[in-house]
């Protein structure tokens, strides 16, 4: 098992020192600079567009810089952001927590929803309630996470008045609240943007599970359960049910990328200040640190999820940790 | 409780870029002398005292500002002329790279006589001393910033803080979510009405009507899109403010060759751009995109200018004069494929035009189906913003489709469309000799008065030359709750009156207690 961890520790190190060095390259060569221009095109002058590239070193070749970024890098130092004038680190200190919790309850959600799905669909394989609701699950895989959100607002927090519509916590009362109050102030407002996230994965897992049910209720130790008397409730939840699991675990680790990336504009709409939210407005400043750092997080925190789904199929297969 | 589309970049006022920090910055510091709702930018009646009391020109270069000794920091330091000359050592300092500095190149420095008198002194006289001494320039306290090496003060502590001495003082800063600020209950010139102010950021202007129309905030600066103005003027609780507007979407020929070398094929002939633009039927697109409440610019302004007036001539929308300069140019379409052409070369341009901005996309495709019918063919190339603009600097364009918050001042024109802009802010490179004198006499005229007709000279002969189509001028609507009353908007500054905003005891709500 630790020959096992090891090697897939190694190959996400490997992995992240990747995507480091791709996104640097791709976003120092990519046309547009910082500096250059304000917003609303106020004119910088050449000199202090000048003594700002100076300052943060983008004259000096792209080697050069990234070896410097490098070594920074090793010690911990993400730099400076450009845009907002301090350090990467206490931005992404900031935001990185909040998408941990959005996509943390996002992927909870879409397991519990997904996989609920993938069972009675499963169970009712060729059935008219297998149809309506593959129907339902393939609607929801189809939709932009972002209209879905703006959907969900409209109807839940504009016309309903069930939900509040933006942000993490009611910013004008949160500070006046006991801590019970405020958990449920943040819980409150992370309903809609998890929702919306979830139901877009949800539908993926539903898909996935539902194959690997149908599998898993055809297999022979199934048939023996059944021929043993077994209630089907009790074959397909607790036999059918756990052999299943298995894919689920990896699908899991192959979600946090989706929810990462579907976070950017579903942190927009519902002003969640969060790492992707983050990442889009260094996107467009052309924050090159910034930039670099949000993918050298997102790399590290695929690599963890797909070590972590590694390690849990390991876990529950022997063949798995013998490879 | 307003929403604000974007986060503050940083709190320390010559270092900010975003439109939340110059929001909050105006609120939490002040400037020597504050602008009037009518942004007057000529005259001393346009002008009202905020830390200096009274101010007299003391000859053509000399201005001298008497601080009113009442004036305090929130930390409860007296406010002196050491801080507004430490201030403006801070905005011109290379090292602090603010994108005010330009605006502060007439005064040559800023000397203190005692600690309540504080003298600028400028390079030449002109009209609007006073405009540039007190507008860009906001007063910062020395006391808590001269220790700091001048590149590091926006990367402080104090940037995420700030301790001013304006009406409403600093509470907190969530980065992304929220940002708050509670009235200075001792201020020299009275107590605010409102206790606090709450910027909620929420990135999605849907989001953010949304967050309104639900009751989750109060007000909000911009409404760009009409379908959301419908909305919110639907909402019995909302008040639909218009103001002028001080924005600009404007299409810019270049006049030299790609790269801003030579001549450019087609726009380097004065009568082909004034075809051009005759041909762009501005108020269709004004009508189509904001229905009634845009405006069809009258030149390189907006309505909050005051150099603004409707009867400011202009190239008609006249499709058949066009049509004959193009002809007497020998432009025509001589083989039938719907394009003209001379010597062989289609009469064929691309317009860029940022992908970020919906309103000059659906601009762009009004206006390319008309130039169409001209016979000329207007390329479309949308692109990544920053790319957009890069492009449109390094001059690497046919056309390119700007837009521009404009400053109370009309000084600015002169960067966009005068000879000294060449090279900077003039991507078009447009040098007219006639336009930069007119401008020049109008900047040195001895009152606003005097120099109203002399703008608007400057702007009919900028407008006769046509190096650019003025395309349109977008609504600013604001929306405000009902409960708030005595609202005022100025419209370069939406809060600048924000201190005399209340809300009736009856009419409060939880998050007004």
């Amino acid at each position: 098992m630790l020959t096992f961890l090891a090697r897939r520790l190694a190959l996400a190190l490997v992995t992240t020192a990747a995507v480091v060095a791709i996104t640097f390259a791709l976003v120092h060569l990519a046309p547009g600079e910082p500096f250059v221009a304000g917003a609303e095109g106020r004119f910088v002058p050449p000199e202090t567009v000048e003594r700002l590239r100076e300052r943060f070193g983008l004259g000096r070749p792209l080697g050069v810089q990234f070896a410097r970024y490098a070594i920074n890098l090793a010690q911990g130092d993400l730099g400076e952001s450009f845009a907002r004038h301090r350090p990467v680190a206490d931005v992404l200190g900031e935001a990185l927590p909040n998408t941990l919790l959005l996509g943390g309850a996002a992927l909870l959600l879409s397991f519990v929803l997904g996989i609920g799905l993938g069972i009675v669909q499963a169970a009712r394989a060729g059935t008219l309630t297998d149809a309506a609701l593959g129907t339902i699950v393939l609607a929801f895989y189809s939709v932009p996470a972002f209209w879905l959100g703006l959907m969900l607002l409209l109807v839940f927090g504009e016309w309903l008045h069930w939900l509040p519509v933006a942000g993490m916590t009611d910013a004008a009362l949160h500070g006046t609240l006991s801590t019970l109050g405020r958990a449920l102030d943040v819980a409150r407002h992370l309903v809609l943007p998890a929702l919306t996230l979830a139901l877009v994965n949800a539908a993926a897992v539903a898909r996935y599970h539902r194959a690997a049910m149908l599998e898993a209720l055809g297999a022979d130790f199934v048939r023996a359960a059944r021929a043993r008397g077994l209630a089907e409730g009790r074959v397909v939840l607790h036999h059918a049910l756990r052999s299943a699991l298995a894919p689920a675990i990896t699908l899991a680790g192959l979600s946090v990328p989706a929810l990462l990336t579907g976070s950017v504009l579903v942190e927009s709409v519902f002003g969640w200040p969060g790492m992707g939210r983050v990442a889009y407005e260094a996107i467009f400043a052309r924050d090159y640190n910034v930039i670099t750092a949000v993918a050298v997080v997102a790399g590290v925190l695929v690599a963890l999820g797909n070590l972590l789904a590694d390690l849990g199929v390991a876990a529950a297969d022997p063949r798995v940790r013998r490879r | 409780m307003i929403v604000a589309s974007g986060d503050a970049d940083v709190l320390f006022p010559p270092s900010g870029a975003a439109t939340t920090s110059a929001d909050i910055a105006g609120l939490v510091f002040s400037r020597l002398a504050e602008l009037t709702n009518d942004l007057n930018t000529v005259d001393d009646a346009g002008f009202r005292p905020s830390l200096a009391r009274s101010w007299e020109h003391a000859d053509s270069t000399t201005l001298v500002f008497h601080l009113d000794p009442r004036a305090l920091w929130h930390d409860g330091v007296p406010v002196r002329a050491a801080d507004v000359a430490f201030s403006f050592a801070v905005y011109t300092d290379t090292l602090v790279n603010s994108r005010f500095q330009p605006n502060l190149a007439a005064i040559d420095s800023v000397t203190v006589r005692d600690s309540l008198t504080a003298v600028f002194h400028f390079a030449r006289w002109y009209q609007e001393q006073l405009y540039d001494a007190t507008y860009h320039m906001k007063v910062l306290p020395a006391h808590l910033l001269d220790t700091i090496p001048r590149d590091r003060l926006a990367s402080s502590a104090f940037g995420r803080a700030p301790v001013g001495s304006g009406p409403f003082r600093f509470v907190r800063w969530n980065a992304g979510a929220d940002i708050e600020v509670a009235a200075d209950t001792g201020h020299f010139l009275g107590r605010p009405r409102l206790d606090r102010v709450v910027w909620r950021i929420v990135p999605d202007f849907a989001a953010g009507v949304s967050a309104l129309l639900a009751g989750e905030a109060d007000a909000i600066e911009l409404i760009p899109q009409a379908e959301l103005r419908d909305r919110v003027r639907a909402a019995p609780d909302l008040r639909f403010v218009p103001y002028a507007s001080n924005a600009l979407a404007y299409i810019v020929f270049n006049l030299r060759g790609r790269g801003g070398r030579g001549t450019h094929p087609v726009f380097g002939d004065r009568d082909l751009r004034r075809a051009i633009a005759m041909a762009v039927d501005r108020a269709t697109v004004v009508q189509s995109l904001f229905g009634p409440d845009g405006d069809v610019p009258v030149g390189p302004t907006a309505r909050a200018q005051w150099i603004w007036n409707d009867s400011i001539r202009q190239l008609p929308y006249d499709t058949v004069e066009a049509r004959r300069l193009l002809d007497s140019h020998g432009w025509r379409d001589a083989n039938g494929d719907g394009v003209r052409e001379r010597g062989g070369v289609p009469l064929r341009f691309t317009l860029l035009l940022p992908t970020t901005s919906r309103v000059r996309q659906d601009a762009a495709v009004l206006i390319q189906s008309r130039l169409k019918a001209l016979g000329v063919e207007m390329r479309l190339q949308p692109l990544e913003f920053a790319l957009f603009e890069q492009r449109s600097i390094r001059k690497e364009f046919d056309a390119t489709f700007q837009s521009r918050t404009l400053d109370a001042s009309p000084v600015g024109v002169l960067q966009l469309f005068g000879g000294e802009g060449v090279g900077q802010s003039n991507y078009g490179s447009y040098a007219g000799a006639a336009f930069d004198s007119l401008a020049h006499l109008a900047i040195t005229a001895p009152s606003r008065a005097a120099a109203r007709p002399l703008w608007r000279q400057a702007l009919e002969t900028l407008n006769d030359d046509a190096p650019a189509v003025f395309v349109l001028s977008p609504p600013f609507v604001a929306a405000v709750h009902r409960r708030f009353q005595g609202v005022s908007i100025r419209p370069d500054e939406w809060l600048a009156g924000v201190a005399e905003w209340y809300v009736p005891p009856q009419a409060r709500l939880p998050r007004d207690r």
